[in-house]
């Protein structure tokens, strides 16, 4: 059963920031992993926190189960957060911490012993048990976190950019645990990061988020592959744009007028004349050194930076007074190096590759 | 590199000064009374250099026991009671903000603008017979005839109490303060009421602030000679009272000075049960810092 939000809206006035969280409407599935993802202040650490019970919404529904939640207080509801700096309690012990909310159930001695310990296994602590908080790594207490809210086998959990406050080596290796948690216990993940990377390896689903409004939501590979906001292409990956209007000559055939010539385009729906952003991706582009045999989209420029990673080189390409990325994967080894910078190249690109979406200054 | 490693290692002048001054008047003064104490009184009210115990003896006699005992149950009484009083007062200082939190702070510090004795002359002037506070209740009919607060126990309560609350407001307010909130959150979180956040994740996690501003009170309350003074009248006379006397009345400076090392004593135990008590509880002295 789904964890359904409907209508949710907050606003916040009294300390002036003029914050609003614009009606979200949004079913997550049970034992997905859930990323709501977008810079600080769109809103998706709020969205957590009205879930988790920590604020209450102004208008709007929550639904766990079918069950409606909006109003129960955080200790009545059956789902449990992962804090950002995972609150561990420093007056307990780290077994201690994860029995916390056993103890308040009152369970047994010997229940309570084995399911901390089964809890402490799951993560992968159980040597860490009697030690106390101050005595433990930033990684080991994100497990803790992790153990103490998975004990009780809540419905949910939430997590509030958990792994933030990890070295990156180790928020890496964490998020491939993370997943495989997730999938593990079968539980549904709702996890707030600001992180794309992160986002886009861990979710099945995802939210993009900007000024309090939901822009997206659908898997890394439509997010990626099919935004629909320009704000939504450019936050998740790297874009290049190139603005223009849409014209028709007939009508199969449409083109994009632009500073740097005619480009065929796919039409979608969009009217004619319409000002409308183009947005390639950079490693779906080519390079190429004479023209040959292609004939459109084609733009010419010179090489004025390069940058070899290993898998991959890194072009970037100005054209009149505007620069492209282009990624071109290396696919055979001990190739020599074909292109130097300040050689002149055409860029090129499928027209089915390019991404047409409106132009948010028309 | 040299000269830097041997500076850092000497004391710097500024805190030689303090430590100086400390030593001639607090350390110093101390040595004289602790040593006048093992001294003998002669008849005519001298000291005679005669080295004895008997001052010791008999600060142990029924009499002088009762004092003590009674100082140690009044000042854990009024230190009840300023808990009782003062950690509401902490906890919504540290609970609110911005500008109602300055003001409470001001408000809480203000009294202290104004000179201790005066203070207490002017709680004598509320709490008398012919008081505000009676004047107020007698003309509304509340009260036939007048409440008796001053000159009794309840005085030398009201006075402790109005004295001491901020000092011991401050540990406790600093420790809230410090208190990360998401750890209240998280106990909601894991299922934990109102109450049960209160008494498992608030109080263990300040409970060092709490007996360090008991303490702050608890200590200079066994030594108070002011307030039973000129609010308690002489049947509530403080251990401080009955050595004052000793030494302006009596003259007997050395029995004087025997009973001033008890108390002494009394107040350095207090302290060490606190500092081994925080130890094995495994608490960093944090709150003590602030």
């Amino acid at each position: 059963m789904p964890l359904e939000l409907s209508g949710l809206t907050k606003t916040y006035s009294k300390d002036g920031s003029g914050f609003r969280l614009l009606p979200i409407d949004l079913t997550i599935e049970t034992g997905e992993f859930f990323c709501l993802l977008g810079p600080s202040g769109c809103g998706k650490t709020t969205v957590l926190r009205l879930i988790g019970g920590f604020e209450t919404p102004t208008s709007g529904k929550i639904l766990l189960n079918g069950k409606d939640i909006t109003q129960l207080p955080p200790h009545k509801r059956n789902l449990h957060t992962v804090f950002q700096r995972y609150a561990l309690f420093p007056h307990l012990s780290i077994f201690e911490n994860v029995a916390f909310s056993l103890r308040l159930k009152k369970l047994g001695r010997s229940e309570i012993e084995e399911r901390v310990s089964e809890a402490l296994k799951l993560v992968q602590i159980e040597d860490l048990r009697d030690r106390r908080t101050d005595q433990i790594s930033g990684g080991q207490a994100q497990r803790v976190a992790l153990a103490r809210a998975l004990v009780d086998r809540p419905e949910v959990l939430l997590l509030d950019e958990p792994l933030s406050a990890l070295d990156p080596e180790l928020r890496v290796k964490m998020r491939e645990e993370l997943k495989a948690l997730c999938k593990k216990v079968g539980l549904t993940f709702i996890m707030v990061t600001h992180d794309q990377e992160e986002a886009l390896q861990l979710s099945d689903r995802m939210a993009v988020m900007r000024d309090g409004q939901c822009l997206q939501v659908g898997t890394s590979k439509t997010i990626y592959e099919d935004p629909v906001d320009p704000f939504v292409a450019r936050f998740i990956g790297q874009v290049n744009e190139i603005t223009g209007d849409l014209f028709g000559d007939s009508p199969e055939t449409y083109f994009l007028q632009s500073s740097l010539g005619n480009f065929r385009i796919k039409k979608n729906g969009h009217p004619l004349n319409k000002r409308l952003n183009l947005i390639l991706r950079p490693e779906k582009m080519r390079l190429l050194r004479q023209r040959s045999q292609v004939q459109e989209n084609l733009i010419e420029g010179s090489i004025c930076d390069l940058t070899y990673l290993g898998s991959r080189t890194e072009y970037t390409v100005k054209v009149k007074d505007a620069t492209f990325k282009v990624f071109e994967q290396e696919l055979e080894r001990l190739k020599k190096r074909k292109l130097n910078v300040g050689d002149n190249v055409y860029l090129t690109w499928r027209t089915e590759d390019a991404i047409l979406l409106n132009s948010p200054n028309s | 590199m040299d000269s830097k490693a041997t500076t850092s290692k000497q004391i710097p002048v500024t805190a030689l000064v303090f430590i100086g001054w400390l030593f001639l008047m607090t350390f110093l003064p101390f040595l004289i009374i602790l040593g006048m104490s093992f001294l003998e009184r002669t008849p005519l009210g001298t000291i005679s250099f005669h080295f004895n115990f008997n001052n010791y003896a008999r600060s142990f006699q029924y009499i002088y026991l009762k004092v003590l005992f009674k100082t140690v149950w009044l000042a854990l009484i009024a230190t009840l009671s300023c808990l009782a009083v003062g950690f509401p007062v902490a906890y919504h200082l540290a609970r609110s903000k911005g500008w109602m939190k300055q003001l409470g702070l001001v408000l809480l510090f203000i009294p202290f603008w104004t000179n201790f004795i005066l203070r207490i002359y002017g709680l004598v002037s509320l709490l008398g017979n012919h008081g505000l506070i009676n004047q107020i209740l007698l003309s509304l009919g509340i009260i036939t005839s007048p409440l008796e607060i001053l000159y009794t126990r309840t005085g030398v309560y009201v006075g402790l109490l109005y004295n001491y609350l901020p000092f011991l407001v401050v540990p406790i307010f600093s420790a809230l303060e410090k208190l990360d909130p998401s750890l209240r959150e998280a106990g909601f979180d894991l299922g934990a009421n109102r109450f049960q956040v209160f008494w498992r994740v608030v109080i263990p996690n300040i409970k060092e602030g709490l007996f360090v501003g008991s303490l702050f009170v608890f200590i200079p309350m066994l030594g108070e000679y002011v307030i039973p003074d000129l609010l308690g009248g002489a049947k509530e006379a403080f251990l401080g009272n009955v050595m004052v006397s000793q030494f302006f009345v009596m003259q007997d400076w050395p029995f004087g000075s025997a009973m001033a090392g008890l108390l002494s004593a009394l107040m350095l135990m207090t302290l060490w049960i606190q500092t081994r008590w925080s130890k094995t509880s495994g608490l960093r002295g944090g709150s003590l810092n602030a």
